[in-house]
């Protein structure tokens, strides 16, 4: 039941800038204004600046343009001020207003760069990707930092992979019950062995998993401004998607941009707020709060072989904008032998596609620095993070293999992917 | 699944939280965004509403206000509670000195001085007690800490000060500062011996320097005995408007222990609605993404802060409420009654006591002192009666009614 | 004693008596003007910055809107960066008489005030904020004005040709020489001296004082002081002036200006327009009829109210208050009481302080003989690039378009400091107030104390009314100007802060609740708590004056 009281129902996402009451901590804990003062920090160019905005007059904006949408300063403000939003739309306010760079309108479709890349010749997509001199002329003409970390294509799509393979493996004869996995384009394209763990713990636990069409969840399109795209991107997943929310199945993720975005990105910065997107948005799930959820029934099997490991954990900030705790922590603390260590640090720094830009891989770079050094220091070779950008940013900064908690605890479950 | 909930991650909530990971029971901590702990000075203010010692004030107000926090809890819980803080502090190599019998008089950032009862050694050579002249040391480029103003007014109580600017190497020149900036910076030596013999160059006679509270978040004594050791000059910290460096060590030091303990912080996630019957608080939802998410309650440590904090609101109408649970509100009947004309009015303003009533065990009261909740302890500024910030114990209130309430919901007060 | 002699002295630093120095200068006439307070103390700096359109006053005061009209194209002609082109609009709500609005439109084909209706829709679509329900939209050319800096460019430039410029010169006396003015006294209110002014005419400028300073002269002028009460709410719920449409009456208009939208106005007589305070029963009334406007309005963020004095001339007895006409009167006392040397300008409205300027400087110099002619509806008030209340730099960056416009925008400080990358240098953060531009307030010799500076940069008019900002700006002047009281060895600047703080209280308690309480409480964290303001040496020796308890600095 949700039981909102009146006092919290906005306006609209700017009318929170009312709340602000000057306190700085956001200011404090943000990691971009900490390593780089390009970025006068989130109280100014959220609360404080938006009252300096008029939607008829042209932008007074330039340093917004720094934030990373890490959304720390959401999740530390005391009062409630939504300011990663009032920041996003300023950000797509001066894109309308300036246009859209050409590598930002590249980096911000992954699903077209996937589909591009993924498949048979993904090999030979990766070995120019990792040419240097390549780079280094895609740096200078594109703008996309030679050294940032770029995934490697997969040879097969999880989709692929999930068309061909035989008859579900769910235990136990009858499926518990229906769900729906929205697999991302990182599972899609780069790491489809996380779509093939997260359908194996699904149907250990006796679910069936539906794959109905999807694309793009559209972050990299709102991120970068490009409201029109996203809005279309949104549309069509909606589409794609409303018929089951309609019918209360889940639709689980295991990527935690994806399913902030459906749960809440894109219905709060496009204001779209039509019944189907409001049921996609209710019945969307982080694969581990879904998990947590069944636990909480008593409906989540735990036959969990032992892991003897002590492994550092990164709350993504994407995660932590779920405001839903730390779901993988709770699940896998069933593990026995299993210790994760929450790294506590702010943010990696990748930031979706921020840390992929020239003018901002070093910022990227010194914000990830804390959690390299905690992950170097743990001594472990391996750390796990929920989200896919954040992955790939800890292997370039610490040097170590990351993975998906989702995958230590299909590994724990002994199902085979 | 953890059903020992704290709402609220301020000094009393964090307080509560370490007593209940103590016992064992996982707490969970539930809260909107950082408490006043990033807002303020880092001290523990125990009593400076009057001349008298925190420790015959205390024994006095069983005796005279028998609804103040402090003599729901009893004198023996704050001096638990302070002795816990303190042993806590310790352990985390940022001591705190100061007790009870006396309060400590420190300069501030304008130039006054406050009385506080425990503060971190980094600060202990503020006491005015210690005499000798005074250097004031600040950056122009740290807007909230201005040395000519202070020395100014502590010369014009007799104390003999000089205030001067530092220069900022210019390795470490930025466009912007922030007092965490600053502390970042104090954390590496090469900033500290430039600064240190800076100081030393300024020092003249000055048997003690004085800093904006801004001296290291990693390691705040190292970096205070580097600056002594290199200006020749006892240095201590002044605090300074938010965000507070102090207050964020306090915060860091606290999550550690908590989650040592089995605890866990959630930051971001705000209580907005509670549900109970037959007494028992049985399950509240906080704030998340899309949907609230719901928690099942065994026991409920409210520590939302009062006005400051966000755990109590008004209106335009005058209506007060308690935001997480919805709990009965004791506050002046009218809106007119709110407010005195004169800003610094030593009485403070009556809207500032609203709050939650509670018994002796901390559980919440309704309008006809009937308990509202058996499995929910208030603690802190939510807590209706007094003005903690007027009577400058709104630290010492938090502190002390914080372990109580852990320790009363951890079963280990009867 | 000092004494000087002029031609023409103006009392009076509002809008009037400035636009009326530089008129005088203009035309060649010696001049100096005298206020009491900083400029813009009175009425003029207290109303909420409406440029009329005359709309307001089509139907009840058709005079009152023909000046308005024209005026409002002269002002945007010749201080352009005073002025924000919001726009208005009168919106028939369902409380109101739809049977006004054909009125009304016809009104404003009368008077020659540009009307359009549009669709409700597009009135919506504009200002998303507005009552859902409105049933009739009609499109003006109101707009926003910033009084202050008007009156600075009017005094600046009057500077520049040679005028002066007297601040905090309170008139105490007038000369009378049998049926001739021929000069006033003032004290210095800095220094404590008397200052004889020997001038051949005075033009009293006063505003709602008009009536006090015409009896230091033994003269009757009947000026009732109308307070109008009006609130500001933290930003800008509109960027329409938006009206009601329907007779004018309490509580009908909101006007955005600057980073704040004012909602207004009440109309009750006082007896004396220094002594008046706000009453809850205005706040609730302005808020209901704010609802009518924009539901809703009464659940956001006020951040204070405050009221100021319109100076009411009431020629014959008339009704209530709203049906004094809004027109001006000039009162020549020569020919109406038989006494030379002093005219006084009372009524009207800011839109029209340069017409009444003109008129009264035409009587003025018909009387001395000049024939020059008023330039004063051509001639453009360059912005000041000196001192503190300076225009937007024009800013070679083409992305800032908002730089480059003659006209205000809101989000001019904002370029100006992302262009500068100067946010490090922010002191007041909410309004963004460098450093420079404080210090250069700061020096400016008409300041007298942190109120001052408020109205110069608009420290401390942001949501956290001054919560941070006080104390920088405290320590900021004590750097500055420095000095310490010689009786009790404590820097001026002491007092200075604990009198801005209850200056700010006094305005933001009748609307003190919700978000802007939890502000307070943060503000009291920071001055009880973390600096001890209260336990401050005490200045002891303070210039407590009239009652306004303003502190005067000590000249050294």
């Amino acid at each position: 039941m949700t039981i909102i009281p009146a006092d919290h129902i906005e306006h609209s996402l700017e009318q929170s800038l009312d709340h602000c009451i000057k306190c700085n901590i956001c200011t404090a804990a943000c990691p971009v204004s900490a390593v780089t003062d390009r970025f006068p920090g989130p109280k100014y160019v959220g609360p404080q600046a938006q009252r300096f905005r008029h939607e008829r007059q042209p932008s007074p904006d330039e340093s917004v343009d720094y934030c990373s949408g890490c959304r720390v300063c959401n999740e530390v403000c005391p009062t409630g001020v939504r300011i990663a939003e009032l920041n996003a739309r300023a950000r797509a306010r001066l894109v309308a207003e300036r246009g859209i760079p050409l590598r930002n309108r590249l980096i911000s479709r992954s699903g077209l760069v996937g589909r591009l890349g993924a498949g048979p010749h993904a090999p030979l997509a990766n070995a120019l990707l990792g040419f240097k001199p390549l780079r280094a002329v895609i740096e200078r003409t594109l703008g996309i930092a030679r050294e940032a970390p770029l995934p490697g294509f997969s040879r097969y799509t999880f989709r692929s992979w999930f068309g061909r393979r035989r008859a579900p493996q769910t235990s136990n004869g009858a499926p518990k019950g229906q769900v729906v996995y929205f697999h991302g384009c990182a599972a899609n394209y780069y790491e489809p062995w996380i779509g093939r763990a997260v359908v194996a713990v699904l149907e250990h636990n006796g679910f069936e998993v539906l794959l109905p069409d999807q694309r793009c969840c559209g972050l990299p399109l709102l991120s970068n401004g490009d409201f029109a795209a996203a809005r279309r991107a949104h549309e069509d997943n909606v589409g794609f998607l409303a018929p089951y929310a309609l019918r209360n199945i889940p639709i689980v993720g295991a990527s935690t941009s994806c399913t902030l975005t459906l749960k809440e990105e894109a219905p709060e910065l496009l204001g779209m707020q039509s019944d189907a997107v409001r049921a996609v948005a209710q019945q969307t799930f982080d694969i581990f709060e879904f998990l947590r959820m069944l636990h909480e029934r008593g409906e989540l099997r735990t036959d969990f072989r032992s892991i003897e490991r002590t492994l550092p954990y990164h709350a993504p900030c994407q995660l932590r904008a779920h405001r839903i705790g730390r779901p993988a922590l709770d699940v896998l603390e069933l593990v026995p032998g299993l210790r994760l260590v929450e790294t506590h640090a702010s943010c990696c720094g990748i930031a979706g596609t921020y840390g992929l830009k020239v003018e901002k891989y070093r910022i990227s770079m010194d914000v990830g620095a804390p959690l390299f050094e905690t992950v170097r220091r743990s001594g472990a070779d391996m750390a796990l993070c929920d989200s896919e950008t954040c992955r790939w940013q800890i292997s370039h900064g610490a040097g170590v293999i990351a993975r998906h908690p989702i995958e230590i605890l299909a590994e724990a479950y002994g199902v085979v992917t | 699944m953890r059903t020992m909930i704290v709402i609220g991650a301020g000094l009393s909530g964090l307080m509560g939280a370490l007593a209940l990971a103590e016992a064992g029971l996982r707490p969970l901590v539930l809260a909107k965004g950082q408490g006043a702990t990033h807002w303020t000075a880092g001290t523990i203010d125990v009593w400076g509403a009057d001349e008298r010692s925190p420790r015959e004030a205390l024994q006095a107000l069983g005796e005279s206000r028998p609804r103040h926090p402090y003599a729901l809890i009893g004198a023996h819980a704050v001096e638990n509670a302070i002795a816990r803080f303190r042993a806590l502090t310790e352990v985390a190599r940022y001591p705190y000195v100061g007790g009870l019998d006396r309060n400590v008089l420190l300069p501030t950032a304008a130039g006054a001085l406050r009385p506080v009862a425990l503060l971190p050694v980094t600060m202990a050579a503020g006491d005015v007690r210690l005499g000798g002249e005074v250097l004031i040391a600040g950056f122009h480029e740290l807007r909230d800490f201005y040395p000519p103003f202070i020395a100014a007014n502590l010369a014009a109580q007799g104390i003999a000060a000089r205030g001067i600017y530092l220069t900022t190497p210019p390795a470490f020149r930025r466009h912007e500062y922030t007092t965490v900036t600053f502390a970042h910076m104090f954390d590496d030596p090469t900033f500290r011996s430039d600064i240190g013999r800076q100081l030393r160059a300024h020092r003249g006679d000055a048997t003690r320097i004085g800093l904006p509270a801004i001296l290291g978040l990693r390691d705040p004594l190292g970096a205070v005995a580097h600056l002594q050791h290199e200006s020749g000059a006892q240095v201590f910290e002044i605090p300074t408007l938010p965000p507070s460096v102090p207050g964020i060590r306090l915060f860091a030091l606290f999550q550690h222990a908590i989650e040592q303990h089995g605890g866990r912080l959630q930051i971001g996630s705000e209580v907005n609605h509670g549900d109970g019957q037959n007494r028992l608080l049985t399950t509240i939802w906080s704030e998340a993404a899309a949907r609230q998410q719901e928690h099942r309650v065994e026991r409920a440590l409210l520590a939302t802060g009062g006005v400051a904090g966000g755990g109590i609101r008004t209106d335009h109408t005058g209506i007060v409420r308690e935001t997480a649970l919805d709990l009965p509100v004791r506050a002046p009947a009218n809106r007119a009654d709110w407010f005195a004309p004169r800003f610094l009015d030593p009485h403070g303003h009556a809207v500032y006591t609203a709050g939650v009533a509670t018994d002796a065990r901390l559980r919440p009261l309704g309008a006809d002192d009937e308990v509202v909740y058996d499995n929910v302890a208030v603690a802190g500024a939510t807590l209706a009666g007094t003005d903690t910030v007027r009577e400058r114990s709104r630290s010492g209130v938090s502190l002390a009614t914080g372990w109580a309430a852990g320790r009363i919901l951890a079963g280990l007060v009867s | 004693m000092r004494t000087f002699t002029t031609d023409v002295l103006v009392i009076g630093g509002g809008a009037t008596g400035a636009g009326a120095l530089r008129d005088l200068v203009l035309r060649g006439i010696r001049c100096a003007l005298v206020e009491k307070g900083d400029l813009t103390h009175g009425t003029t700096g207290r109303y909420h910055g409406l440029l009329h359109s005359g709309g307001r006053y089509v139907v009840k005061d058709p005079q009152s809107a023909e000046e308005c009209a024209r005026e409002n194209e002269v002002l945007r002609k010749i201080m352009p960066h005073c002025i924000e082109e919001t726009g208005g609009l009168f919106v028939v709500t369902p409380a109101d008489d739809e049977a006004y609005a054909d009125r009304f439109v016809d009104a404003c084909r009368r008077t020659g005030v540009w009307v359009e209706e549009i669709p409700v829709r597009e009135a919506l679509h504009r200002e998303p904020l507005l009552n859902p329900r409105i049933k009739r939209a009609f499109a003006v050319r109101d707009g926003a004005a910033d009084s202050f800096l008007a009156t600075h460019a009017n005094t600046d430039d009057a500077r520049r040709y040679g005028a002066q410029v007297l601040t905090y010169h309170r008139v105490v006396g007038l000369e009378r020489v049998g049926d001739r003015i021929i000069g006033a006294l003032c004290e210095d209110l800095r220094s404590g001296e008397t200052v004889r002014v020997h001038a051949s005419f005075i033009i009293n400028a006063t505003g709602a004082w008009a009536g006090k300073i015409a009896a230091m002269a033994g003269l009757r002028i009947n000026v009732v002081p109308g307070k109008g009460t009006m609130i500001a709410m933290n930003h800008r719920i509109v960027n329409t002036v938006v009206n009601r449409c329907k007779m004018p009456a309490d509580g009908d208009i909101i006007v955005p200006i600057h980073t704040v939208a004012v909602l207004g106005t009440t109309d009750i007589p006082v007896p004396d327009p220094d002594v008046y305070d706000i009453t809850p029963e205005e706040v609730h009334q302005i808020l209901e009829e704010g609802e009518c406007l924009v539901p809703g309005v009464s659940r956001m963020r006020a951040l204070r109210a405050w009221a100021g004095v319109r100076p009411l001339y009431k020629e014959q007895d008339a009704g209530s208050d709203r049906d004094i006409p809004r027109t001006y009167k000039l009162l020549d006392h020569e020919t109406r009481n038989g006494v030379a040397g002093m005219v006084s300008i009372v009524g009207g409205k800011w839109t029209t302080y340069r017409l009444m300027a003109e008129h009264t400087v035409d009587l003025v110099a018909q009387r001395l003989g000049v024939t020059t002619p008023c330039r004063t509806a051509d001639l453009k008030i360059e912005p000041s690039h000196d001192g503190a209340a300076s225009a937007p730099h024009q800013s070679a960056r083409s992305q800032f378009a908002i730089l480059a416009s003659p006209f205000y925008m809101l989000g001019h400080r904002l370029a100006e400091v992302e262009a500068d990358d100067s946010y490090g240098e922010l002191i007041c953060e909410c309004e963004l107030v460098t450093r420079a531009h404080l210090e250069a307030a700061i020096r400016s010799e008409g300041t007298a104390n942190l109120d001052d500076l408020r109205r110069d940069t608009r420290l401390g008019m942001g949501p956290c009314q001054g919560g941070f900002c006080t104390y920088r700006a405290a320590a900021i002047w004590h750097e500055l100007r420095n000095g310490t009281d010689r009786a009790s060895g404590v820097p001026p600047a002491t007092a200075l802060l604990r009198h801005f703080l209850q200056e700010r209280w006094k305005g933001v308690t009748p609307t003190l609740w919700g978000d802007q309480l939890r502000q307070e409480r943060l503000d009291e964290l920071n001055y009880l708590e973390t600096l001890a303001v209260d336990r401050l040496p005490d200045a002891g020796h303070v210039a407590i004056e009239q009652k306004r308890d303003y502190v005067v600095e000590e000249v050294v």
